[in-house]
């Protein structure tokens, strides 16, 4: 008599998310797997944040060596905005040591996809000690009634 | 000392020395402290770790190879420090190994450097310093020298097997934890908790260069960061914001 024990429906909806969930952490490692810089365009990738509270997005982007009277961000889609800085001065790989890579880098830039719907026209935005704050009010297109 | 996972020791090493660890993890704190601390006190390696549990990968410098995870030091310190990020399936081995190969050298205490991330970070203007410590004695010491003390809360990471284990090997150990930003390069908090390692670890360090060249390290460190946060996702890093339930 065969002695194999049958799974339980738990343990095989627990396994199918977890192998779903391994998955899509490859899925995302492979899509974010490329250089942090574009030298043709001679810019470099800030790193970025993104919240979502009840009534607003918020996105935070660290802008080093930003000068901030160059920050730009515009909305390019209902739900991407573009974010680019000038920096204080151009950075070449051989300030980092790099000497096997050329270029310099005289831009900080990223897009943002917002992943709720907002009002971009009622974007604020701060600056504060090199992070850059974008305030976005949440849009509620539809509300499910409580019965 | 682990089969896994060995410390090649390049130079002969000294004992009884305070033992730091730096790695990757919120804020970089424990990586830009330990760098500094590098170049400051002219630190050089003594000995490297040797696994195949490490990413394929070798760091270069003036063209030649390096373990990612490496020990500096001289006769008073010894810092263990890693240069990429370490994957969550491998922290046990790792920690354990350094913290065995420790002990075989009589240090007399050890210190992990790391962070506590804090929301809206930007708006804070005083960051805080806090420890804990593996056992009462160690954390009455951490006290008396004016340290504010972490009581209630989970840690996740590195510096958490380091206590963990330290606990358990009656090894004197503390962690120190300063505010930071979760996932961006944070110079500043390194430069407060590296005031705060002053105070336990009769270290002398100044902080002025650390904190000029912030906006270089915030540049330069984008990358480690990146990867340092695909790791703590994998970790589950953010259960350090959770309120904790203690059943007593």
């Amino acid at each position: 008599m065969s002695t194999k024990r049958k799974r339980s429906i738990f343990n095989i909806i627990s396994e199918y998310f977890e192998d779903l969930q391994e998955r899509t952490e490859r899925f995302r490692d492979a899509l974010i797997e490329k250089p942090s810089w574009n030298h043709r365009a001679c810019t470099m990738e800030p790193l970025q944040n993104i919240m979502v509270t009840p009534t607003e997005v918020i996105i935070t982007v660290d802008l080093p060596y930003a000068e901030e009277n160059t920050i730009r961000v515009k909305p390019i889609s209902r739900d991407t905005i573009e974010i680019l800085a000038k920096m204080k001065r151009k950075i070449r790989f051989d300030d980092f040591g790099i000497t096997h890579y050329e270029g310099e880098f005289e831009t900080l830039y990223c897009q943002t996809r917002v992943p709720v719907p907002v009002y971009m026209d009622k974007m604020e935005l701060r600056f504060k000690k090199g992070i850059l704050e974008i305030h976005l009010p949440r849009k509620h297109e539809y509300e499910i009634p409580i019965e | 000392m682990s089969e896994e996972v060995k410390i090649v020791e390049r130079n002969e090493i000294s004992r009884g020395a305070v033992m730091l660890f730096g790695f990757p993890d919120v804020g970089l704190v424990g990586v830009i402290a330990a760098s500094h601390l590098i170049s400051e006190l002219n630190l050089t390696e003594v000995a490297y770790m040797d696994s195949r549990l490490l990413p394929p990968l070798i760091v270069l410098h003036e063209g030649l190879p390096h373990s990612p995870i490496r020990v500096f030091g001289n006769h008073d310190v010894l810092l263990a420090v890693s240069e990429t990020a370490v994957s969550a399936d491998t922290i046990y081995p790792i920690m354990h190994t350094l913290i065995d190969w420790g002990r075989s050298k009589d240090v007399k205490k050890m210190i992990s450097m790391s962070g506590i991330p804090i929301q809206d970070r930007q708006d804070v203007k005083q960051l805080k310093v806090f420890a804990a410590a593996s056992n009462p004695e160690i954390l009455k010491a951490v006290k008396d020298k004016g340290v504010q003390v972490l009581k209630e809360g989970y840690m996740v990471g590195p510096q958490a097997i380091m206590m963990q284990y330290c606990a358990k090997t009656d090894v004197p150990a503390i962690t120190l934890l300063a505010q930071c930003f979760f996932n961006y390069p944070d110079p500043e908090a390194a430069a407060e908790l590296l005031k705060e390692l002053t105070k336990i670890a009769e270290i002398k360090v100044d902080v002025s260069k650390l904190l000029e060249k912030g906006e270089e390290i915030r540049l330069r460190a984008r990358d480690v960061m990146r990867r340092t946060q695909q790791e703590m996702s994998k970790m589950k890093k953010t259960q350090e914001y959770d309120i904790p339930m203690y059943v007593s």
